[in-house]
């Protein structure tokens, strides 16, 4: 077990820049999960923490011992890569003992810890197969499997249910919360999944073009996103975004587009004549057939109305897409409404969720 | 639709049988290529290894085991047989090992490496007659750099010709042997190393692996097919050596470095006994269908 440290950590490949100076601390035994688009440069930070991966500039520590130079065969982490890179030529069984074999593990204990693999991956009856005898999503757990039987310092995952099933992914994901909280291995994640992301992690490191965006627990960059970006990344169905101007009307601030005009939190942070990003997560936009009292003496502040697009009942909610002064929102709620196409629909946000972003940098405000 | 219409096109311009969709006309310059130089020379062959022929009165005559039965009471022939399997493997084993070590060096993408794979193909743009001439100066007790280089080392007594002692002339001939073929080697192995996956590795590394834990698990087993194949193509070749012997030794000193071939080609040319000759090939072909047909089972080689 260790932490993990990186310090100014840069990759360039030729004028290609892909991380900018990265300063990350991931304390022993926690959790983290790496979350951006694709092509932000997830698995290039992994695979140098691994050490397949040359260091531009920078450092990497494991327990405050410079690692940089240290060969990844002498880093003792283990590592599940995006692509599986099983031994092709080695039996299921064969590929899971491989560490154990070249670290001469007593062979009862290797048939064990297989065993064991195998049992949580649902592997038993695949042991004897070639790599090539099996299917995409039976290989990933093979690589899978490949790292736990394994006892690394630190633990790096790329993706690794990525070709699961809804159910087996559900599956896998308590199985390696239920592992990380026996062991308490230092755990890198990366992974595409949100619900992953937000289930899994002590801390969630939101990545974009080779840059952090902000680092905090699931909770916090979901409540407290840093920018619009964070904001738009975090979330699905993604938070409402409208592109408004602070107007004043009688000593009280608004955000107006067009005949749009949004009630802002009080005390919040802006000038009239500002441009702004209006911020609201679908949930906490609430929608109703009839226009809602609001218990203000003001004559602007009244819910808005908008045109129902497309109902998705998902089960336990209602999304409900719809087009409100030209701009796509969507509404999500428990509440047993029935909404068609083309009926009118009246929003109106919470104002304590209510996140607002300057129009030029972009930050929270 | 598309080929009839192709068809009509080009009708008027191109006879009827090139435009044919039926095989023969594509299989027959290949198959006849290979009955008027392959099946026809071994038949022919054959035939005349039922043949006892005379060569001082220059007739033959029918008798189908004479030279069959001569050949398996032939002391030189199995003399032959023994120097040419040593051959082989000796050859074989060294051009393998060297080829494999060199190819491992050369598998690199850093700048001249690229450069350093072309040169190393050298060698093999050499006939193998000039290559023998080469190192027969160079074996040359008086004034061959390799005989001198190898007096002053002590490590052979100056009056020692390299090719004229039967205790080391086989293996001037293999030295020979190896520096024009190992490039081939070098060639093969390239080709597959350069093909091989990197992901492996770098999992095989993640889970301690060193190198040379890496070679013996991993690019030793995903290198199988293009080791036996190679062994395969070379093993063969080396059964066939015939030049390097003619030119360097001449079978000699005695018949120490006699091999099936150059003893064939003995009887053919100087003792002109055509059918005896043929008889020798023959069985140098039997062997080397055996041998072959027997490692490609065993390592399981799919073409
Ligand atoms: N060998 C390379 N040469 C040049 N550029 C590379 C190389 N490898 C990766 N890149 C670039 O580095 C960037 C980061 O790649 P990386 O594989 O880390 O992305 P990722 O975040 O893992 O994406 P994904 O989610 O799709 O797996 C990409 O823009 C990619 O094009
Ligand atoms: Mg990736």
């Amino acid at each position: 077990m260790a932490s993990v440290k990186i310090s100014k950590l840069e990759k360039q490949y030729g004028a290609v820049k892909v991380l900018h100076s990265l300063n990350l601390e991931f304390a022993d035994g926690k959790f983290v999960v790496l979350l951006g688009p694709s092509g932000c440069g997830k698995s290039t930070l992994l695979r140098m923490i691994a050490g397949l991966e040359s260091i531009s500039s920078g450092d990497v520590y494991f327990d405050d011992v410079r690692v940089n130079d240290i060969h990844s065969k002498d880093r003792n982490v283990a590592m599940v890569f995006q692509n599986y890179a099983l031994y092709a030529h080695m039996s299921v069984r064969k590929n899971m003992a491989f560490s154990m074999r070249l670290k001469k593990v007593d062979k009862k204990i290797q048939d064990e810890k297989v065993a064991w693999a195998s049992s949580i991956l649902g592997l038993d009856d695949y042991l004897d197969r070639l790599p090539k005898e099996l299917s995409g999503g039976q290989r990933q757990r093979v690589a899978m499997g490949r790292a736990i039987v394994r006892d690394p310092d630190v633990f790096l995952f790329d993706e690794p249910l990525s070709n699961l099933d809804a159910k087996l992914r559900v599956q896998m994901r308590t199985e390696i919360k239920d592992l990380h909280q026996r062991l308490k291995t230092t755990t890198v994640y990366v992974t595409h999944d949100q619900i992953e992301a937000m289930t899994m992690a002590d801390e969630v490191i939101i990545m974009r073009d080779g840059r952090i965006e902000q680092s905090g627990s699931p909770m916090e960059i979901y409540d407290r996103p840093d920018n619009l970006f964070v904001a738009q990344f975090i979330g699905s169905p993604g938070m409402n975004i409208i592109e408004c101007q602070v107007a004043e009307d009688s000593g009280v601030l608004y955000a107006v587009l067009d005949t749009l005009c949004l009630p802002l939190p009080v005390n919040s942070n802006v000038s009239p004549g500002q441009k702004i990003y209006y911020g609201i997560r679908p949930e906490h936009l609430i929608a109703a057939k009839a226009p809602m009292s609001f218990g203000s003496s003001s004559e602007r502040l009244k819910t808005e109305s908008g045109v129902v697009r497309v109902v998705e009942p998902t089960g336990p909610e209602i999304h409900v897409y719809a087009k409100l002064a030209g701009q796509d929102v969507c509404s999500i709620s428990r509440e047993r409404i029935m909404w068609a196409p083309g009926d009118e629909i009246f929003l109106q946000p919470d104002l304590q969720h209510v996140h607002l972003f300057d129009g030029e940098t972009q930050i929270a405000l | 639709m598309g080929s009839a219409q192709v068809r009509q096109t080009s009708k008027g311009k191109l006879p009827r049988w090139l435009t044919s969709e039926h095989p023969l006309p594509w299989l027959f310059p290949v198959t006849s290529i290979l009955v008027v130089f392959g099946l026809y020379p071994v038949l022919y062959s054959l035939w005349l290894s039922f043949y006892k022929r005379n060569p001082a009165t220059r007739t033959e005559k029918f008798l189908p085991s004479w030279n069959w039965n001569k050949l398996i009471g032939d002391e030189r022939v199995w003399d032959a047989v023994t120097v040419t399997f040593t051959y082989a493997a000796i050859a074989l084993t060294i051009q393998l090992v060297l080829g494999m070590l060199i190819a491992l060096l050369l598998d690199s993408d850093r700048r001249g490496f690229g450069l350093f794979r072309a040169l190393m193909t050298l060698p093999l743009v050499v006939p193998p007659a000039v290559t023998g001439m080469m190192f027969l100066l160079m074996y040359d007790s008086s004034f061959g750099v390799i005989s001198n280089a190898l007096y002053s080392l002590n490590l052979l007594s100056p009056d020692h010709p390299i090719l004229g002692s039967g205790s080391t002339a086989l293996w001037g001939v293999i030295v020979a042997d190896v520096w024009q073929w190992t490039p081939f080697m070098v060639l093969i192995m390239l080709a597959g190393l350069r093909a091989l996956p990197k992901e492996p590795f770098e999992a095989a590394s993640i889970d301690g692996a060193t190198a040379f834990q890496s070679f013996f698990f991993l690019t030793l087993p995903m290198m199988s097919k293009i080791i036996a194949l190679a062994v395969l193509v070379r093993g063969i070749d080396l059964f066939r050596i015939f030049d390097y012997v003619k030119v360097m030794t001449d079978s000699g000193p005695g018949t120490a470095t006699e091999t099936l071939t150059a003893y064939a080609g003995t009887v053919y040319f100087k003792s002109a006994n055509f059918s005896y000759a043929s008889t020798v090939a023959l069985a140098t072909l039997i062997l080397v269908l055996v041998v072959s047909t027997v490692f490609i089972k065993v390592f399981k080689i799919r073409f």
